[in-house]
């Protein structure tokens, strides 16, 4: 209770409601699942569908207590938070998740290099990416040809490191 | 001059793929396991034996293989330099994680190494013999506490068939799935349950040391390193190996399959495998062509059966 | 007098120039690759051991030694530098380190880490030398109702992890509880929470959810605030070295460490980050500073980092006695066994004393290489700090996401790497401590099969749990920690009401 420092609002804390719809909603979820798991308890007696009834009960007593505290604090002050660098880095993670596959380790996680990079204030894409892919290649190098870990390859790896 | 460099890099690149017989085998499973051991092993030695020339490894765990065997059955279909290894493990992880793609979407082409799965006790256990255990479990089968792999695997499989053919209601066995072999291990060592089921390689150094008593073995023959007797030799009819096998993709000409089955029978009669079977405790249960179709036909079978008889396919 | 024969004889050959060069390669090599965030022990030993095989069994045996200890080792050090443990046995670490590091003690951190290893590493390896066949009695006692009492023991130590508010912490322990049903239910084959999709059947990866929630979601944190260009982490200020307080408040805690560390790495269900949770747990108990912990108290990383070396040692008393692999590391290593023609089991300390000897004589080489290595080098690490964010942090995710890739390159597990990263950085806008997700994830499953499993062979009588006298004295313990702060909270109740009203204005 001592984390909540003085706000600035004078109503009720809302982010904390919205959380605590979050955790009614997956609590509610898992209740749902426990009981339409069929009981297969055996000798045990308590079945698959025991644990996802007791931790959805826990989060629905949680998102209960959440309401009520919120309505006995005031909204806490948060870190100011910028969405430019978050979207950059998000958009970075998702880049290399999808271009992975067609291009490569190495020009996927240059790119998360740059982008994390541009997130973080530096945007001189000419010198990030470059900058990147060479570090990526490195890795892959060391990791996939020394280590053998298997590493997805894309055109510029069999280019470097032959097939 | 640098363009002739990166012409002839590409050049190079490009022409590669097309170099002989190459192979890109799957392993369904996370490196440091059995079929990553076997998809690595038959790497090493296609190499080292001139059978190919280029082998690559590929990892693609989850959901006892049936995630990469979807993924190869989409992937690979009509190359005949693709491979995938799986195993027994996989007939039951298909039937009950409700697998849309099966056995049936690859082209299986033999039975490389198998294993018994071996039925022990710990040295103290008061259970001398198979016939007692069975007898326990007549009388009261919630009483006997099995220790054994994951629910649904080949572990589980075998205690329900032994169940069945003992005429115990396969239902009423008291199976209790560890995480692990260490686990389950421990656990009958320190006579927590009342007996084990697991790969007979796991219980032979027990055996030798004096810690452990086997009663069984689940193969036609007996195993080599113990004297414990078959469950048909029992009088229970029961046959289970644990086997690896591997398979091609879908969709090759006749003879594209059979250029594949003649890499593999090399394989299998190379002085490198023998040598790699024999460093790994591994058996040879080799089984080819028609006879290993008419045994996957037959396993598939037997095993979607018990598998609906304890009640984990619907 | 045989074992100490062996001992020396062991450490004989292991004193030779060129096995010592061994040994400083192994350390080194496994030092650089686990201190990568995202790679933890278990894959950096899996990558390492090839380069074992090419050498004999004695150099072989060493330079392995080296690689399993640094890997352990090299875990701690971005845990404490940058937030990001690569493998849930350093989360605590990150917890009270990371705390030191933003205070510009960095150094201190770092170095009771080490010597913590070193002595937890020393200590247990001597243990393993005489006391395993004792040792390996009592995790044969264990059976799953004692699991199940140590899990709720555990359990109640996290609470040591919430930070300020009971509630938030307990929400954050409930979602990795509620994250750690998704899969496949190991006791009956139930899929649960997987919505078909068949890449979800095997459950959340540890190791992607520590990595993702720490790496991922620290990187979003800190880029979120905003910076310029060319911002270094934070500053450096006093010495790297530990001061005569560092000292004598981490000695007690590498001895507790050690002694909790080492028989639960030796059960065959414990591991070492059960071990170091618990270790932080005893640690916040009885220290003298309880406020500190949250704010950079050392005992919390000394303890802990002991704790998990120590387990690390632990794990090979059921390997070397029973040829049991209890974790993944040990199942690794028994593919270093395999090369030399050998099953470990109970008979190889009786079939091949100069190889068991010899790899114990080797883990002590390695151990004190370690430390030689690794103190200089502090000061080295601490500069990571210096580098530029932006370059530090785009290495931290290619790594990051390096681990992850490596072990299973599907679109699910790097989806899952992405939103379990963003959830991360929410939870740490919104307070909630990030440790206990991770530990609810591991403890869950854990303590949800044991206690199933103890049912399952007492036919369903839940009086199993309290029959032996080794579950209920765990389950004793469990309570009294869990109701005797509560006792003396009511006691001082008047006192906190106060300060309630004061915090409300």
């Amino acid at each position: 209770m001592t984390g909540f420092t003085p706000g600035t609002g004078r109503r009720p804390d809302g982010a904390a409601f919205i959380i605590a719809a979050c955790l009614a909603a997956l609590g509610l979820l898992l209740l749902r699942e426990g009981f339409a798991i069929p009981d297969k308890g055996g000798y045990a007696g308590v079945g698959s569908g025991g644990m996802p009834k007791v931790i959805g009960a826990g989060l629905i007593g949680l998102a209960l207590w959440h309401v009520a505290a919120a309505f006995r604090s005031r909204e806490p002050s948060r870190p100011r938070q910028q969405p430019v660098p978050l979207m950059w880095i998000i958009g970075g993670l998702a880049l290399q998740l999808i271009l992975l596959k067609p291009l490569g380790f190495s020009v996927a996680s240059g790119l998360l290099f740059a982008c994390t990079a541009a997130g973080f204030g530096k945007r001189n894409l000419w010198l990030t990416l470059p900058v990147g892919v060479a570090f990526a290649l490195g890795v892959y190098g060391v990791f996939d040809r020394l280590l053998q870990l298997n590493l997805p390859a894309g055109w510029i790896e069999t280019l470097i490191f032959g097939g | 001059m640098k363009h002739t460099l990166w012409g002839a890099a590409l050049c190079f690149a490009l022409a590669t793929p097309a170099l002989a017989t190459d192979y890109m085998i799957m392993a369904p499973a996370a490196p440091g396991g059995g079929w990553d051991s076997t998809a690595r092993t038959m790497q090493e030695v296609m190499q080292a034996e001139g059978i190919a020339g280029n082998v690559q490894v590929q990892n693609v765990p989850g959901a006892g293989g049936t995630v990469g065997l979807a993924q190869f059955a989409s992937t690979a279909a009509g190359d005949p330099a693709q491979l995938i290894v799986g195993g027994y493990v996989m007939v039951g992880a298909i039937l009950t994680n409700a697998s849309p793609v099966s056995l049936a979407d690859v082209t299986p082409i033999a039975r490389l190494t198998g294993e018994a799965v071996g039925i022990a006790v710990s040295a103290s256990s008061p259970i001398q013999n198979i016939g007692e255990l069975v007898e326990m479990m007549k009388a009261d089968p919630g009483s006997v506490s099995w220790a054994g792999g994951s629910a649904g695997g080949v572990d589980h499989i075998t205690v329900g068939l032994l169940a069945k053919a003992a005429g115990v209601d396969p239902t009423k066995i008291n199976y209790v799935a560890f995480s692990g072999g260490g686990e389950a291990l421990a656990a009958i060592l320190g006579n927590q349950v009342t007996v084990g089921i697991s790969g007979v390689g796991e219980f032979l150094p027990q055996v030798e040391a004096g810690t452990m008593r086997m009663l069984a073995v689940s193969t036609a023959d007996k195993w080599p390193g113990t004297d414990a007797p078959t469950l048909m030799e029992s009088g229970y009819d029961v046959n289970v190996q644990n086997w690896r096998m591997i398979a091609a993709a879908p969709g090759l000409s006749d003879e594209q399959k059979a250029a594949v089955a003649a890499d593999v029978d090399k394989l299998v009669n190379s002085a490198g495998w023998k040598a790699a079977l024999e460093t790994k405790g591994w058996a040879n249960t080799y089984l080819a062509g028609a006879d290993f179709d008419a045994q996957l036909a037959k396993e598939i079978e037997a095993t979607t059966a018990i598998l609906k008889d304890v009640g984990l396919v619907k | 007098m045989g074992t100490f024969d062996f001992l020396l004889q062991g450490l004989s050959v292991a004193l030779q120039p060129m096995i010592l060069l061994y040994a400083l390669i192994g350390v080194t090599l496994g030092t650089a690759v686990g201190v990568l965030p995202g790679i933890g022990p278990a894959l950096t030993v899996a990558l390492l051991l090839p380069v074992t095989y090419g050498l004999d069994p004695a150099g072989s045996l060493i330079m392995f030694a080296g690689i399993y200890y640094g890997g352990m080792y090299g875990g701690s050090t971005t845990s404490i530098l940058l937030n990001t443990p690569g493998e849930s046995a350093s989360i605590v670490t990150a917890l009270e380190g990371n705390k030191m590091a933003r205070a510009g003690r960095g150094g201190p951190a770092l170095a009771t880490a080490a010597i913590g290893s070193f002595v937890a590493g020393l200590l247990a390896t001597l243990a393993l030398a005489f006391l395993a066949p004792h040792i390996v009695k009592l995790a044969l006692v264990f059976g799953p109702r004692e699991y199940f009492a140590l899990m709720v023991l555990a359990f109640v130590t996290v609470s040591a992890a919430f930070g300020d508010s009971t509630m938030k912490g307990l929400t954050s322990l409930f979602v990795g509880l509620a994250l750690a049903l998704v899969g496949i239910d190991g006791l009956t084959g139930q899929a649960r929470l997987s919505f078909d999709v068949p890449q979800l059947l095997d459950g959340i990866e540890v190791t992607t959810l520590a990595v993702a929630m720490f790496a991922v979601g620290e990187a979003l944190f800190v880029a979120g605030q905003g910076m310029r260009p060319d911002d270094t982490v934070h500053s450096l200020k006093g010495s790297v070295r530990m001061t005569k307080t560092d000292w004598s408040r981490s000695w007690r805690a590498w001895l507790r460490g050690t002694a909790i560390g080492f028989p639960i790495g030796a059960m065959p269900a414990g591991g070492a980050d059960i071990a170091s949770f618990l270790s932080y747990g005893t640690e916040k108990r009885m220290s003298k500073h309880p406020e500190e912990f949250g704010h950079g108290a050392i005992e919390g990383v000394a303890g802990p980092e002991a704790a998990n070396n120590a387990a690390a040692a632990g794990t090979l008393v059921p390997l070397l006695t029973l040829g049991l692999p209890t974790t993944a590391t040990a199942a690794i290593m028994l593919a270093g066994f395999q090369q030399f023609g050998l099953q470990p089991g109970p008979l190889l300390f009786a079939t091949a004393p100069q190889l068991v000897w010899g790899l114990i004589a080797s883990l002590l080489i390695a151990n004190v290489m370690l430390l030689v290595l690794n103190l200089p080098l502090i000061r080295l690490w601490v500069k990571l700090l210096t580098i530029p964010r932006h370059w530090l942090y785009a290495g931290i995710l290619l790594f990051a996401t390096l681990g992850t890739i490596g072990v299973n390159p599907s679109p699910v597990e790097l989806s899952m790497l992405l939103i379990f990263g963003v959830m991360g950085y929410l939870m740490r806008l919104f307070g909630y401590p990030i440790a206990p997700v991770v530990v609810g994830l591991i403890l869950g499953p854990m303590a949800e099969q044991q206690l199933r499993r103890a049912l399952a062979i007492a036919q369903g009588d839940w009086t199993t749990l309290v029959s032996t006298p080794v579950s209920a004295t765990l389950l004793g313990i469990a309570v009294l920690a869990l109701v005797v702060p509560i006792i003396l909270r009511l006691r001082d109740k008047g006192a906190v009401l106060s300060q309630i009203a004061s915090d409300a204005d």
